[in-house]
């Protein structure tokens, strides 16, 4: 009579096989697509802008942005041959993360309400201020209000001159580019008169073009950069908020601002700013 | 020959069951062909799903039992407090700038003693908050030194607000309500710049970190509690199912139909499994209910009620420094935006900002969470609020007071472009609409805040006698199949 021995061990095997199922289905539900559980990492940067994402002659990246990078990648436990830059412009780094050809972008990120819709920010790692650069000579704008009926670059992605024609309310003339480079070669050989945007990407351009621009000093608002991450990668986002709070504390931060610009007449500050939380 | 069952062997009288010319089988094997081997082999299966039963029903109720301590008694309510260090430094900033802003004249608005005597509340507040900070970190050797600190930094603020205060009360720099002199407001820019710079972003990275620990723990908690209760029913009806065969191969093979200990172990197993399932579902939920509901929203709320805290002071700092009145207004304007925001293309100015907030607040009045608009603090809040609850009413209460403040900074804001600082000022130190809006806010945390305690207490109390009342009921349970099954095989001693 073996049917009742079978009859038990089917009901054993059923059994066993619905709580393995249950276990496997509810098992991955938080980690899904975390960058805490890859092994390499694709890092979008800037290539563009001096002191911040610069991509050298060899192909290699530098800058702030970079370096921050680096160490919030190595205290995640990525090793140095494990980290990729790549290049990301500023139209296309919602893009980027949501189809996930980078796993995070440090790329002068501004952190928004709008952009918070479609993905998930650490930090920021640095709040920034926006101010103006002009041409040395240029006496006449001392304040964000001179540039009433000047002519002013305005970069596609960037949202930088929104706060100086739709917020201030002042109405310079907007002239198009493509990016920051370009607005700053525009402006020395006179076809723009300012260039506005955050004080750190203005610093970078300052120190390569020397005494032929100056920043105007009068910082305008905040600007915070944030690391991208795609939306709902909370673990990831919490793991770099605690690198970020020690790149502080061990006085990393100091160190790499005063290394990118010190040189500078910028005062920047070397304290741990408040992070957006990771929702 | 004898057969070998999984269970500790009693002495059996195997050479009787062997027929006689059979070959001799190796010991390892399982022998099933004579009957009393059978109804052991049965009865083992029965015990060995009851004992998966009670592991499965114990390391989900265990799961459940730990997750309403951490974010019930724990974690969740220390974290609670540090959202409190926050607004508790914020406030200590507005109450030195209002104190500045009334220079000689003691009397205005609700006067200078009151506003020394909050700050010293604030102060004890942060205090207060640190400690449990403290104590939430642990050993975490980056979060202690955030604490540490915020502790330093705390006393240089406060050095360089008391010289301000100080100062500005001397003969010489006596002022009447409005215009500190230059040499006050500089300390003041500097105890500012402290507070804004270092201060509150590591109080509320604090908050921060401290609270991961709370959603880790509920994550995992909450998982293995609905998984537990998947595995119980699994584990449940497997028992039944093992039961039902021992006592139909008892019938067939005794002829009798009923078993009454089989027929009691049966049901007890019932009335184990579906109030242990039903258990775990209102566990989950109350867990839920507990962290978002309550929570989370209590931190959020904590955290509105410290930025709007913040923007009154920016109006206050508007009217003290008009140097930096520019920056004041953006700072406020991003505030506002944090707390209720208005779609970015039609709001790109605090004008714009004026104008939208009134009809967006009045859509989400008449017409419930279907009509929200807005994103920020109140947005999230606006979209989880059930029409027709006193959380939706009190919510409601609570824009309509923002909606006034905000109508109350355009008329500040107009008075001081008018070239009417006075009535600005006075209007502002009378902070009515303010301080509406901040008992509305307060009142709308104190009623998440008991549903908060009100879920904990809940689990709480469905939890309590199960440790003793599962291990009983399992042990009972296979008591009964032991006293079943025992008369049969005494038939084949």
């Amino acid at each position: 009579m073996r049917s009742s021995r079978i009859a038990g061990r089917r009901a054993a095997a059923a059994a066993s096989a619905v709580l393995a199922a249950v276990a496997l289905a509810g098992c991955d539900a938080g980690g899904a697509g975390s960058i805490l559980d890859k092994s390499t990492l694709r890092i979008g940067v800037k290539a563009d802008q001096p002191g911040l994402g610069l991509k050298r002659p060899d192909g290699t990246f530098e800058g702030f942005d970079v370096d921050v990078a680096r160490y919030v990648a190595g205290r995640l436990g990525f090793a140095e041959e494990d980290i990729t830059f790549v290049e990301t412009p500023s139209s296309v780094r919602e893009q980027a993360l949501q189809e996930r050809r980078v796993d995070m972008i440090v790329a002068t990120y501004s952190i928004t309400a709008g952009r918070k819709t479609k993905v998930t920010f650490a930090g920021p790692y640095y709040v920034a201020h926006q101010d103006t650069l002009v041409r040395a000579g240029d006496g006449a704008v001392r304040n964000v209000r001179d540039l009433s009926g000047r002519r002013l670059c305005k970069v596609t992605g960037s949202n930088s001159w929104r706060r100086v024609t739709e917020e201030r309310k002042v109405p310079a003339r907007l002239v198009e580019t493509s990016s920051y480079s370009d607005c700053v070669n525009r402006l020395l050989s006179g076809e723009l008169d300012a260039v506005s945007t955050d004080d750190l990407i203005l610093a970078g351009f300052a120190a390569r073009y020397g005494d032929r621009v100056k920043i105007i000093n009068a910082p305008i608002s905040d600007e915070k950069y944030g690391i991208g991450l795609h939306k709902s990668d909370i673990d990831g986002c919490e793991a770099i908020n605690t690198a970020l709070t020690q790149m502080y504390q061990d006085g990393t931060a100091r160190r790499l601002l005063d290394k990118w610009f010190g040189r500078t007449s910028l005062r920047t500050n070397p304290y741990v700013p408040q992070f957006e939380g990771c929702g | 020959m004898s057969s070998t069952v999984r269970r500790p062997a009693s002495p059996h009288p195997s050479a009787a069951t062997r027929r006689p010319g059979a070959p001799a089988r190796p010991r390892r094997r399982l022998h099933l062909r004579t009957v009393p081997a059978r109804i052991r082999a049965l009865t083992a299966v029965v015990l060995v799903a009851v004992a998966a039963l009670f592991g499965t029903a114990s390391w989900a109720i265990g799961n459940a039992r730990t997750g309403l301590e951490v974010i019930g008694h724990d974690a969740g309510p220390q974290v609670m407090v540090t959202g409190d260090l926050f607004f508790a430094l914020s406030d200590m900033d507005a109450q030195v700038a209002t104190v500045l802003l009334l220079g000689r004249d003691h009397r205005l608005g609700r006067g200078r003693a009151a506003a020394l005597e909050r700050y010293e509340q604030r102060r004890s507040e942060a205090n207060r908050a640190l400690l449990q900070a403290a104590q939430l970190a642990g050993d975490d050797p980056i979060e202690r030194r955030t604490v540490q600190a915020v502790l330093d930094g705390l006393g240089r603020y406060e050095r360089l607000a008391g010289q301000a205060m100080q100062l500005d009360q001397e003969p010489q720099y006596a002022h009447p309500a409005g215009r500190p002199s230059p040499r006050v407001l500089e300390l003041y820019r500097q105890a500012g710049e402290l507070m804004k710079l270092e201060l509150l972003p590591q109080a509320y990275n604090l908050t921060l970190e401290s609270g991961s620990i709370v959603r880790k723990t509920y994550e995992s908690k909450h998982w293995s509690v609905r998984a537990g209760r998947v595995g119980v029913l699994a584990a449940g009806l497997a028992v039944v199912a093992a039961l039902l065969v021992l006592q139909w191969y008892l019938a067939r093979r005794f002829r009798r139909l009923l078993n009454p200990a089989l027929v009691l172990a049966t049901l007890g197993v019932l009335a184990v499994t579906l109030p242990a399932a039903g258990l775990l579902d209102s566990l989950a939920g109350r867990l839920q209910s507990a962290k978002r509901d309550g929570f989370d929203s209590v931190l959020a709320l904590s955290r509105a009620r410290a930025i709007s805290n913040s923007a009154y002071a920016d109006e206050s700092r508007y009217l003290l420094d008009p140097a930096r009145a520019d920056t004041y207004e953006q700072v406020y304007f991003d505030k506002s935006q944090a707390i209720l925001y208005l779609d970015a293309e039609r709001t790109k100015s605090l004008t714009d900002y004026h104008a939208g907030v009134g009809p967006a607040v009045e859509r989400f009045v008449t017409g419930g969470r279907a009509q929200v608009d807005f994103l920020g603090f109140f947005g999230d809040q606006a979209r989880r609020a059930e029409p027709g609850t006193s959380r939706a009413r009190a919510l409601a209460e609570v824009l309509t007071g923002y909606r006034a403040f905000q109508e109350g900074d355009r008329r500040l804001r107009e008075l001081v472009a008018a070239g009417r600082p006075a009535e600005a000022l006075a209007q502002h130190l009378q902070a009515d609409a303010f301080e509406r809006y901040d008992a509305a806010l307060v009142r709308l945390a104190e009623q998440h805040r008991t549903a908060f305690t009100g879920a904990i207490a809940d689990g709480d109390r469905r939890l309590r006698g199960w440790h003793v009342a599962l291990p009983g009921a399992c042990a009972v349970i296979a008591v009964l199949v032991l006293l079943g099954v025992r008369p049969r095989l005494a038939e084949y001693r």
